[in-house]
């Protein structure tokens, strides 16, 4: 029996992936648990493997795709086997269905090459929801076919409806005909008013639409001499994450400088123990125990009020190849340097392994960005909602210091933070930086 | 000696067996009474001279060959073929037919379609007859086949060791089906298997009342007297098939012949009742007549009788309080 | 109220009910001088005498057979089987006889026999004498089923069993003997058939089980709160009549159904509830059901084999887990 391989879901929040890279061409074996493809989320690059014994028939969508979670990516099945059956399974029989639902009269042909198309590269597979998400949803009026599953293999739960009917996702209801015709013409559906019962889109207005002559989507803006970089994955989250940080909050910026002689030297302690810490990790540290005594700087701003986090998790950002992901060192307030520093090298190799779990990096707190390894004197950081603070970390250097009216050279670096003014007023602020700026240049006080 | 009374009831009673079995059988080949029939037609002076020593409130459990005992226990003779037929004017209201017609309000706990399934349970009869401090008594009926099962085994071994007021009575036909006793049972008289359970066994020809009668007497006296159980194996012969319909294939005809012309239970019965005077050959006959109209009333009435409603099948399954 | 060992309340409702109703008798293996071997009729002869604590020989199936005839004859038999794995023995006296005896014969027959023993696990008494066969006897209409899971519930069905004219099959656990629960003193306190009792209210998941699977149930239950899984535990105190009106009540709340018992899985007494569960409460379910029984091998000797077999706690927290879509 051929069975269908579908895209799927990986951590909490996906919703959708994209393909990367087939690891078997089509018409070769493929074994349950060895690697079938590359696939990129929102926050990192996995390797599916495949589920089941058999040989590669088909596949559905190619790299580059970007596929909703659940829905069919190949075929696998046995040599030869016919899967035309599972195709129109999965393809036409719900644009037949609903066009007799929505009392829709496309004419024949259109029908009819919609449903060749639909064959070719199906839309969607079959919904499956429990029988109390059913219910549930025709209590409420909602088309569960419009809310993600997280139950086993994308089941819908009676938790998924219950959550949607709490805050749908404003999509536009759309018989899955026009969502084809709107697809075929390259037309967005979102812009198309909706003639049907609930103001639903149906394939008569994308026509009408493309009569009144809205324009389809451009593709090709690019010139010979340029590339267009489809903005998907990870840098589509970047991109939107950075935008409504600068757009909905009021960041304002200190910065300080801070002798770090005591703090290499606690360093060389811990190295000589064999104890392996960075300058980073006793940044960390001292954010972590300051932040406890400034629980304003450790807080969400939201709509109902300023959340005061009783725990500490602070976030450390992680260059990688494929763009910025900040892994998180939850309850960093309990632990100690040594476990700190322990659990950082593991979260930063992860990180450039691409073996992090969603778990790894979310419910931060707070930031701490360091560049200094790039020879980065200082910076100004953008704040990762919907935290209320960052601190960048510039380079280590030897600098010449007036100490006691002497020149002196120490180790010095500086330090900025990027604080949200709504939660934060500046002298606070300031007051928060001057304390991990004391705690850096005595750690005995961390004891 | 038996009562003149007692002889006349055990002449009657034989009779009204046999009629009542030879309507059976006929109603079957007309095809209005179905499934399992087991005949007892040639047996008779078992079940009537046993049960004209017992009372309406002493106990009998009886076998799949059951409608001897049952009518010789005191059923009337219209209900029991009611229940033949399946009519809810049967004992049991069409739900046993023939292999399971009990009337409990002659102390009949039935008959039992499991071979030797209703051993044990006259044994609980009796043990209830004796916990109560009652005279009543229980008659286990059963046949050769049974005395192979573990039932009469354990049976007779609980009702020696409790001295249990129960006479086992085996009617020893000389078939399992078609298997005779020879090729299934270990002892030439099943009574033998009595020494080992430490009670009194005794074989008799089953065919003869008095014989029956006689040894019946005693087991009972032994049994009121709160000595235990006696086995008493009545030689016999069924002269019909094992069921309607058995081919019979697996005996000799002439054997049967003989047995039915020379050995039948009711003939040697009426004759010598004839030659001690009791009766005449008229009265006697006067009886056989009679038997055969109560049984052709009998099929009249179990025929005009209505079915069961189906929509009282589940009904009695539990005792509702 | 009094709290009392499993065995005990067993016993003292025997002995109440002989009191009151002097056609009550028990017979038995080992039951007079030895009292039975988990102690169930402990002395019992000293006040009742040999006649009414009656050993009996090795012989179930004439003591279940005596057991009918008697009853018939209006005596109100208690056989107490040494093991319930021996109702194998006398099967046809219990699925033949006891059980129809009184639809067969027309509804004119009473049968008030109770056969009460011990089964399960827990002892290393292996393969023959350590099974669950409550299943099995759900099977045939006309006997009841009960399946006490304390002390308590032990006093109540016994003594309802004793006082109905019907055959009932009342499945004591081995384990159980020995636990202790608080008993209600009253002389006729009696537990209806047929009623499921909630022994934890929840309102996430519902876990189904009896018998010595009511406990680990609730053990389950106080290991998924910590998770923030707030199980139901439904015990059906008999299995016929069986409550299936209470569970379906629950899983509309909830959604979620866990059944579990010692008694093997394939075709046990989980699967019927399932089934009725899906058939009465479908469109309320938020997840498959899950069904949990003993593995289809024989009852090892070995206790880590024998554990291996049957359902674990850890097993119960598991499946209430994957029905909640708990990871």
């Amino acid at each position: 029996m051929a069975e269908i391989v579908i895209m799927p879901k990986q951590g909490l929040q996906m919703a959708e992936g994209t393909i990367m890279e087939w690891l078997v061409n089509e018409g070769e074996e493929v074994t349950e648990g060895s690697p079938l493809f590359e696939m990129e989320t929102d926050k990192l690059t996995i390797t599916i493997d495949a589920g089941s014994n058999g040989t590669l028939l088909k596949i559905l969508r190619g790299p580059g795709d970007v596929v909703p979670i659940t829905e069919p990516i190949a075929i696998i099945g046995e040599k030869g086997e016919d899967y035309s059956a599972l195709l129109n399974s999965m393809g036409a029989p719900p644009v037949a269905e609903n066009v007799e639902s929505e009392n829709e009269t496309a004419d024949e042909v259109t029908v009819e090459s919609i449903k060749a198309e639909a064959v070719k590269v199906p839309r969607t597979g079959k919904v499956f929801a429990s029988p109390r998400a059913k219910m549930l949803a025709e209590e409420k009026g909602i088309d569960y076919a419009d809310v993600d599953g997280s139950g086993p293999e994308g089941l819908i739960i009676e938790k998924d409806v219950l959550e949607y009917a709490a805050n749908p996702i404003q999509k536009t209801a759309a018989t899955p005909l026009a969502r084809k015709v709107a697809e075929l013409e390259n037309i967005d559906i979102n812009n198309i008013q909706g003639s049907g019962a609930r103001n639903k889109v149906l394939a008569e207005d994308v026509r009408a639409s493309l009569s009144a002559g809205q324009t389809p989507v451009q593709t090709d803006v690019t010139q010979l001499d340029e590339e267009l970089i489809p903005i998907k994955g990870m840098r589509k989250i970047v991109a939107e994450r950075m935008k409504t940080s600068l757009s909905e909050m009021a960041q304002a910026n200190h910065r300080i400088t801070v002798d770090m002689t005591n703090s290499v030297s606690l360093r060389e302690q811990f190295k000589a123990m064999g104890t392996k810490v960075s300058y980073n990790d006793i940044v960390l540290r001292c954010a972590a125990k300051a932040l406890t005594e400034f629980p304003m700087m450790n807080s969400s701003w939201t709509e109902k009020g300023i959340i005061l986090k009783k725990y500490v998790n602070i976030g450390m950002a992680v260059a990688i190849d494929q763009g910025l992901i900040v892994p998180v060192i939850k309850n960093i307030h309990l632990k100690s340097l040594d476990a700190i520093a322990k659990e950082s090298s593991e979260l930063a190799s992860k990180a450039k392994e691409n073996r992090l779990q969603p778990e790894d990096y979310t419910r931060g707190t707070f930031t701490v960005s360091n560049l200094g390894m790039f020879d980065i004197d200082g910076f100004t950081a953008i704040i990762n909602p919907p935290e209320a603070g960052i601190l960048a970390v510039g380079k280590l250097a030897k600098k010449p210091v007036v100490i006691n009216d002497e020149i002196v050279i120490r180790m010095m670096m500086q330090l900025s933070l990027t604080y949200d003014h709504r939660t934060v007023d500046g002298a606070p602020a300031a007051q928060f930086l001057k304390r991990i700026k004391e705690l850096l240049e005595n750690p005995m006080l961390l004891i | 000696m038996i009562s003149k009374e007692r002889k006349f009831w055990i002449y009657e009673t034989m009779n009204k067996i046999r009629y009542f079995e030879l309507k059976a059988l006929k109603l079957f080949e007309e095809n209005k009474l179905r499934g399992s029939v087991h005949l007892y037609a040639g047996e008779e002076a078992v079940a009537a001279g046993v049960c004209s020593q017992l009372r309406d409130e002493d106990y009998i459990t009886s076998t799949h060959r059951g409608h001897g005992h049952c009518i010789a226990k005191g059923a009337e003779l219209d209900k029991a073929m009611a229940e033949l037929m399946g009519k809810v004017t049967g004992y049991c209201k069409g739900r046993s037919g023939s292999m399971h017609i009990a009337d409990f309000t002659k102390g009949n706990l039935g008959a039992n379609a499991i071979v030797g399934g209703g051993i044990p349970i006259a044994t609980g009869a009796a043990l209830a007859a004796k916990l109560q401090k009652t005279d009543k008594v229980a008659v286990s009926f059963f046949g050769d086949g049974a005395s192979n099962e573990g039932t009469f085994h354990e049976s007779l071994n609980l009702a020696s060791v409790w001295k249990l007021p129960i006479i086992f009575v085996c009617e020893n036909n000389g078939f399992g089906i078609s298997v005779p006793v020879s090729q299934s049972t270990s002892v030439e008289n099943i009574s033998d298997r009595a020494v080992g359970y430490g009670m009194p066994g005794v074989t008799v020809d089953g065919n003869d009342v008095f014989a029956v009668y006689e040894a019946f007497e005693e087991a009972l006296k032994r049994a009121k007297a709160g000595d235990g159980p006696t086995l008493i194996e009545c030689k016999t012969y069924r002269t019909l098939g094992h069921w309607t319909g058995d081919p019979q294939t697996y005996r000799d005809k002439k054997v049967v012949e003989m047995w039915r012309d020379t050995k039948d239970p009711i003939q040697l019965f009426k004759k010598r009742l004839v030659e001690a005077g009791d009766f005449t050959e008229e009265e006697l006959d006067k009886v056989e007549e009679d038997a055969k109209i109560e049984a052709d009333a009998a099929a009249e009435f179990a025929i005009n009788s209505p079915n069961p409603d189906p929509s009282d099948v589940m009904d009695d399954v539990f005792y509702e309080c | 109220m009094s709290k009392k060992t499993y065995a005990t309340a067993i016993r003292d409702v025997i002995a109440e009910e002989m009191r009151r109703d002097e056609n009550v008798f028990v017979m038995g293996e080992d039951i007079e001088i030895l009292g039975g071997i988990f102690g169930c009729t402990r002395d019992l002869y000293k006040e009742f005498g040999v006649d009414r604590i009656r050993n009996t020989p090795i012989s179930e199936a004439a003591m279940i057979g005596a057991g009918v005839g008697s009853a018939c004859a209006g005596m109100r038999p208690i056989v107490e089987l040494m093991y319930m794995d021996f109702t194998l023995v006398a099967a046809d006296q219990i699925i033949n006889q006891a059980a129809k005896t009184r639809y067969i014969f027309g509804g004119k027959a009473k049968i008030p026999l109770v056969i009460r023993g011990q089964q399960g696990i827990g002892r290393g008494n292996a393969a023959t004498h350590s099974q669950s066969l409550e299943t099995i006897f759900m099977h045939f209409p006309g006997i009841k089923v009960a399946c006490p899971s304390n002390a308590a519930d032990a006093a109540g069905l016994l003594r309802t069993a004793i006082r109905d004219d019907n055959p009932v099959m009342f499945f004591e656990h081995k384990a159980l003997y020995a636990s202790k629960f608080e008993v209600p003193d009253d002389p006729d306190f009696c537990v209806p058939f047929g009623k499921a009792d909630i022994k934890r209210a929840g309102k996430d998941v519902t876990i189904v089980g009896s018998l010595l699977y009511v406990s680990r149930a609730l053990e389950a239950a106080a290991e998924l709160e910590k998770i923030g899984i707030d199980a139901e535990v439904i015990d059906p105190r008999t299995l016929v009549p069986f409550d299936t009106q209470t569970i379906i009540e629950s899983v509309k709340k909830t959604g979620k159904l866990v059944v579990v018992h010692e008694a093997h899985k394939v075709a046990g007494w989980g699967a019927e509830v399932v089934s009725q569960v899906v058939e009465g409460a479908f469109k309320y379910l938020d997840a498959a059901p899950i069904h949990l029984g003993a593995k289809a091998c024989p009852l090892p000797f070995n206790i880590e084999l024998e554990n291996a077999v049957v359902p674990s706690v850890e097993q119960i927290v598991e499946a209430a887990k994957k029905v909640c879509n708990k990871k």
